[in-house]
């Protein structure tokens, strides 16, 4: 009777037990601005595929707007839905830390995804997920400077760099990583300027058009995205200086084109797909109690005209 | 005599404060970067300053008109973003005009809304800046729009090419400036928008059609925005939905520079394009100099109050007025 009982007893747990941890885990996520770029635009939608293909997944996906308001906001309905676990992309690296404290404090892990919140909030959050920005620009620092001992300019090259938004941590990170990387790996390169393009293509082609009547000799442009790498890419042909070598970071389509177009030398291919997908995947194992490291990057590699064969062109 | 003349002086010179201080900047410039008057350098500003300058040209006439247009920096988002996409879908040839008649409809209901409903117009662009931003994300999914065969397109005449070795965007520009400098100036079209500015109830018993004439000044406004989305398509034959976002405040920064009454009434287009031209050389003139760049916004601010005060003070023939 007894080992019936305890038999039964322990099925039950086992049953329990199974029930448990097939038990599907709602996971909410507030994003920055979806449909203001297209990156964010695809990233969304892989999020959505990524969720919909795991059946223990369950996911509540909210846009901030990029509102820093609203974003908090979504926030505490994410915390009132309880859910089991946050993912955010802050629209504001500091402003959103009380909201991720209430968060944490609520026993709810929140994730960060795509870009960090500040060190101060770093206690309250389980793990950031996104590319590493300082190794973006110091891969973008070796694939001019490995460009530049190609030609054999190595020695005198002169390179101006065209930063993302003041101000923007993405754009600090990799302005950052580009200018240590550069004269460990090319101690002879000088950077003659640096002025912001502010992650857009029209104002980067103006501040472009600049350099090259301040400059007479220009080899190099590092452009803190594709997207301004681009623009700055047609000032120099408007103004029919050629021979420039152009890198960008996050490849964009039109980069690639201009890769295939022999125009455009070299990127940093970061896929939304992937950033999005290793969003929810660090979320998952989160959740499932594995050890994930708090700074949890998805690999960004190098591109060039050289490689680029091995990539599909980015669909944004 | 020697009186006479340093009052016609003093009489130019009230009439001109904002192109004493152009010059003054253009000569600070020049001292300090001898590259900034190179025609080269030149054509650049003028090229790129063209875009916020055609869209300043139709604000003007808003402006004059008593009103505010602060969503011209949305609507030429979408009208690029309309006309690259209708470009891969129509060809060029049939995407300008349908890109034109789709910007003008949000033009006319703008209009109809602050000139026939008589709805402040503060409210109703600063509304429409961000249903047309809304608009245009919806029409492109969000998505970046390019063109897709960027070098078998005539399309990139516009805002690449040149003609008798002037850039082709500063050719539109300035002849769209002489044109509707001489509409505002010398029409009976023109006569009314400084009347209905100047004294709305006046011009209504004088007979002038005002709710028609602002209406008209939209659509001057929206037939601008859609040449200035056209000229920035086709400069880069691809953009980002952003693309206008914030040029609104700007293309105002510059109409008001160049003298025009935020309360309606005064104001030409050839100050509007001297307000333009300032604003595009000291952007370019702080690169050249090479300042850097947190301090160029504080700098661009100095330098626009300055040009502001420099004008005022040769209106008033003394630099300062104790009594307001």
């Amino acid at each position: 009777m007894k080992l019936r009982h305890i038999l039964a007893a322990s099925t039950a747990f086992l049953a329990l037990a199974g029930t448990a941890s097939a038990e599907t885990m709602k996971i909410g996520i507030t994003q920055n601005n979806v449909g203001v770029d297209s990156y964010q635009t695809t990233y969304e939608k892989a999020f959505i595929a990524a969720a919909k293909a795991n059946p223990d997944v369950e996911t509540v996906v909210l846009d901030a707007g990029g509102d820093v308001a609203r974003q908090i906001a979504q926030m505490e309905d994410l915390i009132q839905q309880d859910v089991d676990a946050i993912i955010i992309w802050p629209t504001n690296g500091e402003a959103v830390i009380p909201a991720v404290r209430k968060a944490h404090q609520a026993g709810i892990p929140v994730i960060v995804t795509n870009s960090n919140i500040a060190e101060a909030g770093f206690d309250f959050a389980a793990s950031f997920s996104g590319p590493d920005n300082i190794t973006q620009g110091a891969r973008a620092a070796e694939i001019m400077c490995d460009k530049f001992k190609d030609m054999g300019i190595d020695g005198e090259a002169r390179v101006v760099h065209i930063t993302g938004q003041p101000g923007y941590t993405t754009a600090i990170e990799r302005a950052k990583g580009f200018e240590d990387r550069l004269p460990e790996v090319c101690p002879d390169v000088t950077v003659v300027d640096t002025q912001p393009g502010d992650w857009n293509r029209e104002k980067s082609q103006q501040v472009m058009e600049a350099f090259l009547v301040k400059y007479d000799d220009i080899d190099g442009v590092y452009a803190g995205d594709d997207n301004m790498g681009v623009g700055a890419l047609n000032a120099a042909k408007a103004a029919g200086r050629d021979g420039i070598i152009f890198v960008g970071a996050t490849n964009f389509a039109v980069g690639y084109e201009a890769m295939a177009a022999g125009d455009y030398w070299g990127s940093i291919y970061q896929s939304p797909v992937d950033d999005a997908e290793a969003a929810l995947q660090t979320a998952i194992d989160v959740l499932e109690g594995k050890e994930v490291p708090f700074l949890n990057y998805f690999d960004t590699p190098k591109i060039t005209q050289d490689n680029m064969g091995e990539y599909e062109k980015p669909v944004f | 005599m020697a009186t006479m003349t340093k009052q016609r002086i003093a009489q130019i010179l009230a009439k001109q404060g904002i192109l004493i201080a152009f010059a003054v900047f253009m000569l600070a410039f020049t001292i300090a970067n001898p590259k900034f008057i190179t025609v080269d350098n030149v054509f650049s500003v003028v090229r790129s300053s063209a875009i916020l300058g055609v869209m300043a040209l139709g604000v003007t006439f808003v402006v004059i008109s008593g009103n505010l247009d602060l969503s011209v920096g949305s609507m030429m988002s979408f009208s690029t973003i309309v006309v690259l996409d209708l470009h891969d879908k129509l060809g060029p040839l049939m995407a300008i005009p349908a890109m034109f008649a789709m910007t003008l409809c949000l033009a006319a209901f703008i209009g109809f809304l602050v000139g026939y409903l008589r709805l402040n117009s503060l409210i109703v662009t600063l509304g429409m800046l961000s249903a047309i931003h809304g608009l245009t994300l919806t029409y492109s999914g969000g998505q970046n729009m390019d063109i897709a065969n960027k070098t078998g397109t005539w399309f990139g005449v516009f805002g690449q090419g040149s003609a008798l070795g002037i850039p082709v965007p500063i050719l539109i520009f300035a002849g769209l400036a002489a044109f509707l400098g001489l509409v505002l100036a010398k029409t009976p079209f023109g006569r009314k928008v400084y009347a209905v500015g100047g004294n709305g109830t006046a011009a209504t018993f004088s007979g002038i059609r005002r709710a028609r004439t602002v209406f008209m000044c939209y659509l001057i406004s929206g037939a601008c925005v859609a040449t200035a989305g056209l000229i920035q398509a086709s400069r880069s034959l691809g953009s980002q939905n952003t693309v206008g976002q914030g040029l609104e405040l700007q293309v105002l920064a510059a109409v008001i520079l160049g003298g025009a009454s935020l309360l309606g009434g005064s104001g030409t287009v050839f100050k509007t394009v001297i307000g333009v031209l300032i604003l595009g050389f000291i952007q370019n003139g702080l690169l050249l100099v090479g300042l850097q760049f947190y301090v160029q916004f504080v700098v661009t601010w100095v330098i626009i109050i300055l040009a502001v005060w420099l004008d005022i003070a040769a209106k008033r023939g003394k630099l300062w007025s104790p009594i307001a």
